[in-house]
């Protein structure tokens, strides 16, 4: 008799009957168990438990499997809490060029002050179309993660067709890919397959893509939505205006909240009272003024021409960046919680064992004892 | 007295040291960098940019960018760069190739853009192969 994966049910002797009712948390998908809530000294059983009696073996076999998951679950933890630390040093090693670029944009942007600037990324057209970017990830059980972020992206779409503008959508990440295909009445784009480690030629491809989309003038607004890592539990889904782009290189939010380029975030992985944590430092950078003399090759217009692009490119790749770091986070928590329904279960599942090795062995006692009585 | 070199890219520094000399390829032609250079700002145009250590010439596929050059420091910032050195020769062949046949069938102002940069970029990469031997 094979123990279905359902429901389980310790058999209730009276002999047995100090803690009759036991609690099951359900961890994972493929446990499915009904949650009940623990009890100690309620001896009533929920009605929703249907007796269906398990043997050792079974148990035995439960016990393993909940073992193996129980170390798979705690392996992807470690792997998820390592890629956070890689994910840390790729922002890390950004940082040089963005300080460089975000100089070089304000300079030039005092210089230009007084100049009518006409660059084809900065352009603000009246809206009728947008593209939304939207930023998945790529494999599962990563917790609420990719959910946020396309009930997010569904609920920009509403707003949007409420506007009575059109959109068109350029999904990056097979987890937002499947989602998309699987919906054919949402215009898309282009489908880009995300990567383990964001780099520069990811970034480029979806720039290049956007930088068209909004040259030829198919779409008039490109908004970015990618997750932002707030901390190892939270994460933000964040709707960012990315073209046009404001030639002073800021950032602005959907709700019209810009973030100056010089403000940079960093977040680094560390531990504090035993457990790891995300801290974010927000650091400012330095604007130290060109040296007087220095001549512009070429027209300043075709300079700053040459930087929004650069411009766009590196806030493509920190957001990829904080996407893949908010996963990991998320993955992180959900394979830690994960594991700790494992113990849980493996306890109880082990107490239940037990009981009934303990009661199959006074049931074989009985039995002699009764035989020898009647014997003699 | 040598120039110090910084290229670059969102992602990594993809060179960090002092050369003698460099040729960097600008949107009005290409000029040449010694050491007490005065200092400029350039944009970058995709192609490649030589490297001058000792007598020895590197070659650089650039993808577009800008350059400030400043006392004896030059920094490159540059959305993508790859050594000349780490180019497959074959592969990027196949990637020109690949490139100039999606030029030819693109239509509407939107793929001509994107073919354009894709031909551009494939065309230095090639470049930069060729410009060591």
């Amino acid at each position: 008799m094979s123990c279905s994966n359902l429901t389980m049910l310790v058999s209730s002797k009276p002999s047995l009957s100090d803690t009759s009712s036991l609690s099951f948390r359900s961890s994972l998908n493929p446990f499915q168990l009904p949650t009940h809530s623990s009890s100690s000294s309620n001896p009533s059983r929920s009605s929703s438990v249907t007796p269906i009696h398990c043997g050792l073996r079974e148990l035995r076999s439960r016990i393993n499997s909940v073992k193996n998951t129980q170390k798979i679950t705690e392996a992807m933890k470690l792997v998820a809490a390592a890629k956070v630390r890689r994910a840390q040093e790729a922002v890390v090693n950004g940082r040089p060029f963005s300080e460089t670029l975000v100089e070089v944009l304000y300079n030039i942007n005092e210089q230009l002050q007084t100049e009518d600037i006409d660059v084809p990324l900065t352009k603000i057209r009246p809206v009728k179309k947008v593209a939304l970017v939207v930023v998945t990830g790529d494999r599962g059980l990563c917790g609420p993660f990719n959910n946020n972020i396309i009930k997010k992206a569904e609920a920009r779409i509403a707003e949007l067709q409420g506007l009575g503008l059109d959109y068109t959508v350029v999904s990056v990440g097979k987890k937002g890919n499947s989602y998309f295909v699987r919906r054919p009445y949402i215009p898309v784009d282009r489908f880009l397959e995300g990567t383990t480690l964001p780099t520069a030629k990811e970034a480029q491809a979806i720039a290049d893509d956007v930088f068209s989309l909004f040259v030829s003038e198919e779409v008039d607004k490109v908004e970015l939505l990618y997750t932002k890592f707030v901390s190892l539990v939270k994460s933000d889904p964040v709707i960012h205006t990315l073209l046009p782009l404001s030639p002073k290189g800021e950032i602005c939010d959907i709700n019209g909240n810009c973030v100056d380029a010089a403000e940079d975030e960093l977040f680094r992985l560390t531990t504090k009272e035993g457990k790891l944590t995300v801290e974010r430092d927000v650091f400012r950078t330095q604007t130290v003024d060109f040296s007087p003399i220095l001549q512009f090759e070429q027209d300043p217009v075709q300079i700053l021409d040459a930087l929004l692009p650069l411009y766009l490119n590196s806030q493509i790749l920190k957001a990829l960046q904080e996407s893949l770091a908010s996963e990991l986070a998320s993955r992180m928590s959900a394979m830690s919680n994960a594991t700790d329904n494992a113990v849980e279960l493996k306890k109880t599942l082990s107490i239940v064992y037990n009981r009934e090795r303990q009661a199959k062995i006074t049931g074989e006692i009985l039995e002699i004892v009764a035989g020898a009585n009647a014997l003699t | 007295m040598t120039l110090n070199l910084c290229v670059l890219t969102p992602n990594r520094i993809v060179w960090d040291s002092e050369v003698k000399e460099i040729i960097l390829s600008t949107n009005s032609g290409q000029i040449g960098v010694l050491p007490n250079h005065a200092p400029i700002a350039t944009a970058v145009d995709i192609g490649i940019l030589r490297i001058r250590l000792n007598d020895q010439w590197l070659t650089m596929a650039l993808m577009g960018g800008f350059a400030r050059i400043g006392n004896n420091e030059i920094t490159v910032l540059v959305n993508d760069a790859e050594k000349g050195s780490d180019i497959d020769p074959q592969e990027a062949q196949q990637t020109l190739e690949i490139a100039e046949a999606n030029l030819r069938k693109a239509e509407g102002r939107r793929q001509i853009i994107e073919a354009n940069l894709a031909l551009r970029r494939a065309r230095a990469r090639v470049e930069a192969i060729n410009g060591i031997s």
